[in-house]
């Protein structure tokens, strides 16, 4: 989007968190070029010229409030400035107005539905769009566990008021890993799912595209796929028996484990898009 | 006579969707590197009227573009460059 009004394309990303000092997630912009390309990415600062970050918790340990930042910029309250939404670690989701050309209030408040912080399970991924082509902006989103939530704004586009989540697309949960090989056996999306809704293939209507996170399982090189299969059921019974026993040697079992598996199996872990068109 | 009881169901929202494919480019399915965390983007990147696709990952903070074709295809994949360089965004992974 062109989240400072220049004309030009820019790159908006959250972060994980930021390297130096207490863990919090910083937002990234890529600034668009007169050449249409991009510049290197620096961190978004609030109009008070300090970087923004969301509003901390009470934790006293990881900041889940702070840390892995998923912003998206839309003009919310319809006064003709992007505002900020962003996603957080914890799964709820926090407000910077806009001000203007880039710039954003330096402290946020955190979206509610019915009195309580929207909420999905964990890192929230929000999306603004007119899903229900009411006039107004309601918000998607993808989380750890999967699958895409919808939280319909009941108020109107310059007050925006939403309600209780319903889910768009189901998600995985806590699925147990596969005993297949390869990834033709894949249907649908599986966990940690980031949500893009447009008219993907040009019918007039909202699809969504979805990104996910999925291990997979491959035969190594030179070992029959049959084999392969066989090492990989015997090592998932055995993580299965291993995590429900636990025990003080759980870290050199569970290595233990993994090193067997390896010499036969080799693992990649990758993440698809998906599209889901509406009929 | 048999007193039919005939339940409604709400049709889930997935209903309103054909059943998920995988996108892929010229260069196969679009897929991100290890460790994962897939995340799409569909917009006019290199403005030539068509959206293309940008999908950003955990690794580096990376961000992998395959631009929209004239029959509707996806191009093989480039690595968004900023700077003259790939694009990384710090504090990702």
């Amino acid at each position: 989007m062109d989240l400072d009004s220049d004309g030009r394309t820019d790159i908006l990303s959250g972060s994980y968190s930021r390297q130096d000092g207490d863990m919090a997630g910083l937002f990234q912009v890529l600034w668009g070029t007169a050449e249409g390309g991009f510049r290197k990415a620096e961190a978004l600062a609030g109009s008070d010229g300090a970087v923004l970050l969301l509003p901390a918790g009470d934790s006293e340990d990881v900041d889940v409030d702070r840390i892995c930042t998923r912003p998206f910029a839309a003009d919310l309250d319809g006064d003709g400035k992007l505002d900020l939404v962003s996603g957080n670690f914890a799964g709820t989701f926090a407000l910077f107005r806009g001000e203007g050309r880039g710039k954003f209030a330096p402290a946020a408040t955190w979206l509610e539905a019915g009195g309580e912080r929207m909420r999905v399970d964990a890192h929230g991924d929000p999306f603004l769009v007119d899903w229900d082509a009411d006039g107004d902006l309601d918000l998607l989103s993808g989380s750890a566990q999967g699958g895409v939530f919808l939280f319909t704004n009941v108020g109107t586009r310059t007050a925006a008021r939403f309600d209780a989540s319903k889910v768009l697309l189901e998600p995985v949960g806590h699925a147990e890993p596969s005993a297949e090989l390869g990834d033709a056996h894949l249907t649908r999306p599986n966990d940690s799912t980031r949500v893009w809704a447009d008219d993907v293939n040009g019918d007039g209507k909202l699809d969504l595209l979805v990104g996910d996170n999925v291990t997979l399982y491959h035969a190594k090189d030179g070992v029959a796929p049959e084999l392969a299969k066989e090492k990989l059921a015997v090592w998932l019974a055995a993580m299965e028996e291993l995590f429900m026993a636990a025990g003080d040697d759980f870290n050199e079992r569970y290595e233990a484990l993994e090193k067997a598996r390896d010499e036969h199996v080799r693992e990649e872990r990758t993440g698809f898009v998906w599209a889901f068109y509406r009929k | 006579m048999w007193a039919l009881l005939v339940l409604a169901l709400p049709a889930t929202q997935e209903a309103q969707f054909s059943a998920p494919v995988r996108l892929a480019a010229a260069d196969g399915l679009v897929r991100v590197e290890s460790p994962g965390w897939a995340c799409p983007a569909w917009h006019d990147v290199d403005r030539d009227g068509r959206k293309d696709l940008v999908v950003g990952q955990f690794h580096k903070g990376k961000m992998r573009l395959f631009k929209g074709l004239a029959d509707g295809k996806l191009a093989a994949g480039t690595w968004l460059e900023a700077g003259g360089k790939v694009a990384e965004v710090p504090g990702v992974w």
